[in-house]
């Protein structure tokens, strides 16, 4: 495996939940970027690289299903691998995600060796 | 698992709810009072007073505060139930930014053990304080159980103090080790 460390931009409103993703991350080796909504988000990634996005649903300005959307529309960001991190546990809103084109669903409160595993799946397979 | 579905009154006789350690629940309805009792748990009961949506949870960290631990999973509960909370009134038309937040219980019930309640108590405040929602009130620490009633829809709370021999009393119980409302760090690649 590269000794590169895998990116990762997370995108939640909560600095409660910012921080603890952070901490959880950078102390696994991955290198840690973070936007406040999916906006913020969207701003970054017009000019940023990053290897994979994790983000909240509930949000401000822009919504993690939004956020989706308007990835999978850009050519920069079509194929990058996404994981919704949500306390939303519904169906219905897993269904809309996956429509939406997410990679993955992750449950709060998440398990930081099950999260971590995720994320060196979708970015290496 | 799925989350509970907001409270409905209409089809339940008693417009009473007891929310239980490990919940979080919110409601508009004029009706209803949320109610708790608790030791060193702590209840945080926020409210939209525009939206006129309230909600309250009830949690417990199994731990006094140790800065080795002091972001593993005792932590991590207590921050899911908040966003939990926060998320069932956002769902019911409440806004972040309006939300008043009071604090109850976090009491230390036991002298001769670690401030548990303190622990407890010392989280709530920093997570406020932190998402920069509004305090507008604390009832925390302190020796004696408390019972705590709340109508979502007003925002209007009663706190009173428990005496340990009254039959209400909270009866010591352990953190749940899984959190009742959450699929657990479920993770699942479409």
């Amino acid at each position: 495996m590269s000794q590169t460390a895998i990116s990762v931009l997370t995108v939640d409103d909560s600095a409660s939940m910012r921080a603890l993703l952070r901490s959880a991350l950078t102390s696994r080796g991955f290198a840690v970027a973070q936007a406040e909504d999916g906006q913020e988000a969207l701003e970054w990634l017009a000019a940023n690289e990053v290897d994979v996005i994790i983000t909240d649903i509930n949000m401000p300005r822009l919504d993690g299903f939004g956020l989706i959307e308007k990835l999978r529309t850009s050519a920069l960001h079509s194929d990058r691998p996404i994981l919704v991190l949500t306390t939303e546990s519904s169906d219905d809103k897993k269904q809309r995600a996956r429509n939406a084109g997410a990679t993955g669903w992750i449950v709060k409160p998440f398990d930081a060796e099950k999260l971590t595993t995720a994320l060196r799946r979708v970015v290496h397979c | 698992m799925t989350a509970h579905p907001p409270y409905d009154s209409a089809a339940n006789a008693s417009p009473r709810l007891t929310i239980m350690q490990g919940e979080a629940r919110a409601s508009a309805d004029p009706a209803l009072t949320m109610t708790t009792i608790l030791g060193s748990c702590v209840a945080t009961c926020l409210y939209d007073p525009i939206a006129r949506v309230g909600g309250m949870n009830h949690f417990l960290l199994a731990e006094p505060p140790d800065p080795a631990r002091a972001r593993a999973f005792d932590s991590d509960y207590g921050l899911f139930l908040m966003e939990l909370l926060v998320n069932e009134m956002l769902k019911l038309g409440a806004v972040k930014s309006r939300m008043k937040a009071r604090l109850y219980g976090g009491a230390n019930m036991n002298r001769d053990l670690a401030p548990i309640g303190s622990g407890n108590a010392a989280f709530a405040r920093a997570f406020l304080a932190a998402e920069g929602i509004a305090k507008v009130y604390e009832d925390m620490e302190g020796h004696q159980a408390r019972r705590v009633e709340f109508r979502p829809a007003s925002g209007l709370v009663r706190a009173r103090m428990v005496h340990s021999d009254e039959p209400t009393a909270p009866i010591p119980t352990h953190k749940p080790r899984v959190p009742a409302q959450s699929g657990f760090g479920a993770v699942e690649l479409f």
